[in-house]
């Protein structure tokens, strides 16, 4: 397998953030691979253990998946209706990659606006991509808050 | 101003009881007034006693960190004679922070206006241009950082008082110090706060959380989707848990303090095992159980590892000991905006399978991004929104639970009337009936 571009990459982060700026969950759950997480850790140790630290979010697979089937349902009372979301994305950097995976550090900013707020999410996030059959899936998305608490937001209830 | 015009803020009475009804109502604008709010400032948040922080956060003398707490800006430091001590963060020349990261360590801190320099007891100790001022002018403590009236802590949690006649910790604690009790002995070693610190906020007035704490009547409406995954999650309840005997019940600790205490349906690290954690979960929970039954005795043991407790203590401070063990705190900044501060607690030495299903358990649930609290952060709002239907829609109903009140059940409203016939008696209402 030749390497790939940054422009191929960009294309398949630009394709995740279309599937959560929709509300298709369940098709971005489906990036991942079948060992993949989600995780934001804490904002003032962006580089803890979620073993040892208290993270954010702290998603193995099954989790992500749940999150993912949770945001469907109008029981999620925080994302019901949904709020609009807007993802944008920066800075794309393929730090390393072989014939079989990659990590690439993007910059990204998430807003989601609802009931007249507006909140705004500065990240800096890190994937570990898998090349597969199937194309590029995600094996690791580390969002890293580059924001001081997440005040006023409250939350994070939408996913990054 | 929206509020109902009988309804002043120092002669009548905030809330309205009717026994024979078994009816309890609070009225709205104690949520969206802005006096309100100020003479909270003044009555309750300048004479109760608030949560700082843990000690386990400063282990070692310099080490320190910052915290809004009661509407000023303090932090805790650890004095090089291992004293915890908490400081007003404020220079004592014209008022500039002085301690500026949020935690760190130092022996000495320089406020960087103009270089007045304090060491760990607070002492002034060097300041730039001292030939401007008398010899004695920085004599006997004249110009130390400054400290709250109270400061005193209950098994490393550290609080502080602004109000130097106020009764002791103890005594203030009343019940809630035997719940305090009850989580400072589930570690061997002593307990700590884990690293990472959860900062989110909620638009809404600060009592509607206190309220939410300990609410066991929302569970099943607003935290339906959490169910739901529970549901689709292989081997995370108790295998012998019957959901309709789950026993306990809600009570008042006094001074406004309360509890709800509960079977627990879920895997708690101290110590009770469900199949989600395998053989090797198995054997460490039985030995963190046996321990404790060695060292408590095996009625308390029982209680430690199998019961939920969520413990609300008065005004801003609640433990959730349920599939993690939570410290969380809230901060009014005007009526209609809290800012909350949470933490893991943890047994010192904890075995670290037990450690990571910790705090995995954690973020299932609970935080800003777990699967039930944004919900609780949407209906907090929504409450707080709604408010603004006064005067014509102006009081809240808690009567829940007042035609049984020697059988309090889980999902009774018995710990918010014991918030509010104390936050009634602080605010200065006469009215004080059993809840």
């Amino acid at each position: 397998m030749s390497m790939l571009t940054r422009a191929e990459v960009e294309d398949f982060l630009y394709h995740e953030a279309a599937l959560l700026d929709e509300w298709k969950t369940m098709e971005w759950a489906e990036l991942f691979t079948e060992d993949g997480e989600y995780l934001v850790p804490p904002m003032e140790l962006p580089n803890a253990d979620k073993n040892e630290a208290l993270f954010i979010i702290n998603d193995d697979h099954h989790r992500l998946v749940q999150r993912a089937k949770r945001l469907t349902r109008r029981t999620a009372h925080v994302e019901f209706p949904h709020s609009k979301v807007r993802h944008a994305i920066h800075n794309v950097r393929i730090l390393e990659q072989d014939e079989s995976s990659l990590s690439v550090a993007t910059n990204q900013v998430v807003y989601r606006a609802k009931r007249q707020n507006l909140d705004t999410f500065v990240c800096h996030v890190v994937y570990r991509l898998a090349r597969t059959t199937d194309g590029l899936r995600i094996r690791s998305k580390r969002v890293m808050l580059d924001i001081d608490g997440l005040r006023p937001h409250g939350m994070i209830s939408a996913i990054l | 101003m929206n509020k109902p015009r009988d309804a002043g803020l120092s002669d009548t009475h905030f809330i309205r009881i009717d026994p024979e009804r078994c009816e309890f109502l609070v009225p709205r604008w104690a949520f969206t007034d802005q006096a309100v709010l100020d003479k909270e400032r003044a009555e309750i948040f300048s004479r109760c006693w608030l949560y700082v922080g843990h000690a386990s956060e400063i282990p070692k003398p310099g080490d320190f960190v910052v915290r809004k707490v009661g509407g000023r800006q303090l932090f805790l430091w650890r004095g090089e004679d291992d004293q915890p001590r908490v400081y007003f963060n404020t220079c004592t020349h014209r008022g500039a922070i002085v301690c500026r990261e949020r935690q760190g360590n130092a022996k000495r801190l320089t406020c960087p206006y103009h270089g007045w320099t304090y060491d760990t007891r607070g002492g002034m100790v060097e300041q730039p241009g001292a030939s401007g001022f008398p010899d004695d002018f920085f004599a006997n403590g004249a110009k130390d950082l400054k400290s709250p009236a109270k400061v005193d802590s209950y098994r490393d949690f550290v609080f502080v008082n602004f109000d130097p006649e106020a009764v002791d910790l103890k005594t203030y604690l009343a019940g809630a110090a035997e719940y305090l009790d009850v989580v400072a002995d589930q570690g061997e070693h002593g307990m700590e706060v884990t690293p990472g610190e959860q900062a989110y906020s909620m638009r809404a007035n600060w009592k509607l959380l206190y309220e939410n704490s300990a609410d066991g009547y929302h569970a099943i409406t607003a935290h339906a989707s959490y169910f739901d995954y529970l549901r689709a999650t292989v081997g995370v309840f108790r295998e012998d848990f019957n959901p309709h005997e789950v026993g306990g019940g809600g009570k008042s600790l006094g001074n406004g303090h309360a509890v709800i205490e509960y079977q627990a349906p879920w895997g708690r690290p101290v110590a009770q095992w469900v199949p989600q954690w395998g053989e090797s979960g198995k054997e460490e929970v039985g030995r963190v159980k046996a321990e404790l039954a060695s060292r408590l005795g095996e009625q308390r043991a029982d209680r430690i590892a199998n019961w939920n407790r969520n413990i609300l203590i008065f005004p801003n401070l609640i433990i959730n000991d349920i599939m993690g063990l939570t410290i969380r705190t809230f901060q009014p900044i005007n009526p209609g905006y809290l800012e909350v501060t949470a933490w893991s607690l943890a047994p010192r030495g904890e075995h670290q399978e037990m450690r990571a299903w910790r705090q995995y358990n954690f973020n299932e649930f609970l935080g800003p991004a777990g699967f039930a609290t944004p919900d609780d952060v949407e209906m907090l709002e929504l409450c707080q929104q709604a408010y603004q239907n006064m005067p014509e829609v102006g009081w809240n109903d808690i009567s829940k639970g007042m035609n049984r009140p020697d059988n309090n059940q889980g999902d009774d409203e018995v710990q918010m009337r014991s918030f509010w016939i104390r936050w009634d008696e602080l605010m200065g209402a006469a009215r004080h009936e059993k809840v």
